[in-house]
């Protein structure tokens, strides 16, 4: 299948609009299941302002009688979600650094040199890349206790990077070999170094790359769940957002406009991330399953 | 010097010198700095993905209340019980429920709605399609607890609002009632992960050639004909893609149930994960069966499912690429 790559959006040919009753209707369906889709967002918006009383009292409505800041001033300062956001803003923005760096560098290195070993260590990665994720939690959880780093957030930082480096790895594998050889080569025959050469010249070629991967590691570690919930069992003020609001849940089970605020105060950074980037975002899942 | 090292152990996991031993540490020596780049990754990926894959092996041999050292070995008995504890047969059947359901359901609407916005002639279809992926960049985590917070008791209380419409004759406990929580959580998983499949599907479909489909209008066939003559066969190979890593991905569900039920109400919307969960990370305080040995049992015998799953989706795909080539 050879396909142009990341055209997904339609051909921009567009005839004025003949208001056909058959469109009508088709846009009448699908603005309703967008309502579907955008209803969960603006309610949980409009229930970060409510009154514990009106969040009762009002049930769906989207719109509340009176904007209670306050509820996000008590999240923030007594629910403790300034630190699980300063949480979390260190650990993606460290899993991102470092996942790119890593996988740029042994990518780099194994789409353009060759050295004993090369193949046992592709051959290696692509059967790690089948083991199911997930399910070694426990020894993790294990390992990361006896290192000593339960108790900061590198823990969580590591065990991150490391479930993205090898996917990463090969996709900037293949990325790298699309390159001609002809500027690098300039460049060693100039006497670079293999680092130099990888950070002049190598790595700014690879923006694109360097993008959709950095795109897609901090949707990643944004929405992280499982990882810095294992790892902050025994640690609350190493929770990430996401973490946060669900414990906030079983902690304070009275107060869900708080719940509300804090749930309001972690999707909306990676939305509005998505808001301005979303054609990259899109592109690169639809790049994803092309490949 | 620490190159050299590296080197001197990479070389230990590679074939027989070949009788050139000189050579060949020549060639190392010269690829040092190739080596060099590869450690810090090899290093992480040792750490956190190899050593947990074989330790997660050992520790299912022996009782273990995850402080200090395993204390006794107990052979395969994790194992016997797992295979006899009906609890984790229903967290089984629940999540390979959890994923037959959705699957089908997701896939199929996905489907339409990536045939509706394919039309070049409808206007806002990127509109639509980042309105409908936008639940993608949320986490599962978030969802879930937004979604119980709209339709549990607390607030959002939906099912009062359906009896007033007069859809119900009563109000449901979505959540509370053992009847209706997996359902609602299948249905809040539908929504939430439905963005990927569409723009999975948009770009599956805005792969196949127009001509195919000019040449057809000329022919005279029509939209359906259309349809099930190009559009179908033109998408198996993604589309085989597309469908096993919508059932991989469901099969490891964990986050939407926990936050939602946490397995609950009696276990009826328990999965392996929230299973595996529950044993490996309750203090035994709370619950005396707690045992790392045990889930981790639990966790290898789904692990090793699950990647039975995926080595025949490689082969499936592969069988159907090959056997597609040789029909063209």
């Amino acid at each position: 299948m050879s396909v142009a790559a990341g055209s997904v959006k339609p051909l921009p040919v567009r005839r004025p609009p003949r208001l056909k009753p058959s469109r009508l209707l088709i846009h009448a369906i699908l603005i309703s299941i967008g309502f579907f889709y955008m209803y969960p967002f603006l309610w949980v918006l409009a229930a970060s302002f409510k009154t514990p009383g009106e969040f009762f009292r009002s049930g769906l409505s989207l719109i509340p009688e009176h904007f209670m800041w306050a509820n996000y001033v008590y999240a923030w300062n007594a629910g403790h979600f300034s630190t699980y956001f300063f949480n979390t803003v260190v650990v993606t923005v460290s899993v991102t650094l470092l996942v790119i760096l890593l996988t740029s560098m042994s990518g780099y290195v194994l789409s353009r040199t060759q050295f004993p070993g090369k193949k046992v260590f592709i051959g290696g990665m692509l059967v790690l890349m089948f083991m199911p994720a997930g399910y070694t939690i426990i020894p993790i959880f294990d390992l990361v206790q006896r290192m000593g780093l339960l108790n900061n957030l590198l823990g969580i930082i590591l065990v991150q990077a490391a479930g993205g480096l090898i996917f990463n790895t090969l996709l900037f594998m293949g990325y790298f070999s699309t390159i001609s050889r002809e500027i690098e080569e300039a460049a060693v025959v100039d006497g670079a170094s293999l680092p130099t050469t990888y950070w002049r010249v190598m790595l700014p070629m690879a923006k694109p790359m360097i993008a959709t991967v950095g795109l897609f590691q901090f949707m990643i570690n944004w929405n992280s769940f499982w990882i810095p919930l294992v790892l902050t069992i025994g640690n609350p003020s190493l929770r990430t957002l996401a973490v946060g609001v669900y414990a906030f849940v079983g902690e304070n089970s009275t107060g869900w406009t708080y719940v509300a605020a804090g749930a309001v105060m972690s999707i909306i950074p990676i939305m509005i991330v998505f808001f301005f980037l979303q054609r990259y975002f899109i592109e690169a899942v639809a790049g994803a399953i092309k490949g | 010097m620490a190159v050299r090292t590296i080197a001197a152990q990479e070389k230990a996991g590679i074939k027989p010198l070949s009788g050139k031993p000189r050579a060949f540490l020549k060639q190392v020596k010269k690829n040092s700095w190739s080596y060099l780049f590869l450690l810090p990754m090899l290093v992480l990926v040792g750490l956190f993905v190899i050593y947990p894959l074989v330790a997660s092996i050992q520790i299912t041999f022996y009782d273990w209340n995850g402080i200090g050292k395993p204390t006794r070995y107990v052979g395969l008995q994790h194992f016997l019980t797992v295979a006899r504890d009906p609890l984790f047969w229903s967290a089984f059947r629940h999540t390979f429920t959890y994923a037959l359901v959705l699957v089908p359901i997701q896939l199929t609407l996905a489907l339409i709605l990536a045939l509706v916005l394919n039309n070049p002639r409808l206007r806002g279809s990127l509109a639509y399609r980042a309105v409908y992926f936008s639940p993608v960049v949320t986490s599962a985590a978030l969802v879930g607890i937004v979604m119980s917070m709209l339709l549990g008791n607390v607030g959002g209380d939906l099912s009062a609002k359906l009896v007033e419409l007069g859809i119900l004759k009563e109000p449901v406990d979505w959540l509370g009632s053992p009847q209706f929580a997996l359902p609602v959580i299948i249905g809040v998983g539908i929504w939430h992960t439905l963005g990927y499949n569409l723009v999975y599907f948009l770009a599956a479909l805005q792969s196949i050639p127009r001509e195919l489909y000019e040449a057809a209008t000329v022919d005279g066939a029509n939209a359906v004909q259309q349809f099930i003559k190009i559009t179908l066969p033109m998408l198996r190979g993604i589309g085989l893609v597309i469908v096993f890593l919508a059932i991989l991905g469901s099969l490891q569900v964990f986050d939407l149930v926990l936050v939602m039920t946490g397995g609950g109400p009696f276990f009826a919307s328990e999965v392996v994960s929230t299973y595996i969960y529950r044993f490996a990370f309750t203090p035994a305080s709370i619950q005396a069966e707690s045992n790392v040995g045990y889930a981790s049992a639990a966790a290898l015998f789904m692990g090793i499912l699950v990647m039975g799953l995926t080595i025949t989706q490689l082969l499936v795909v592969r069988y159907v690429r090959r056997h597609r080539s040789e029909a063209n």
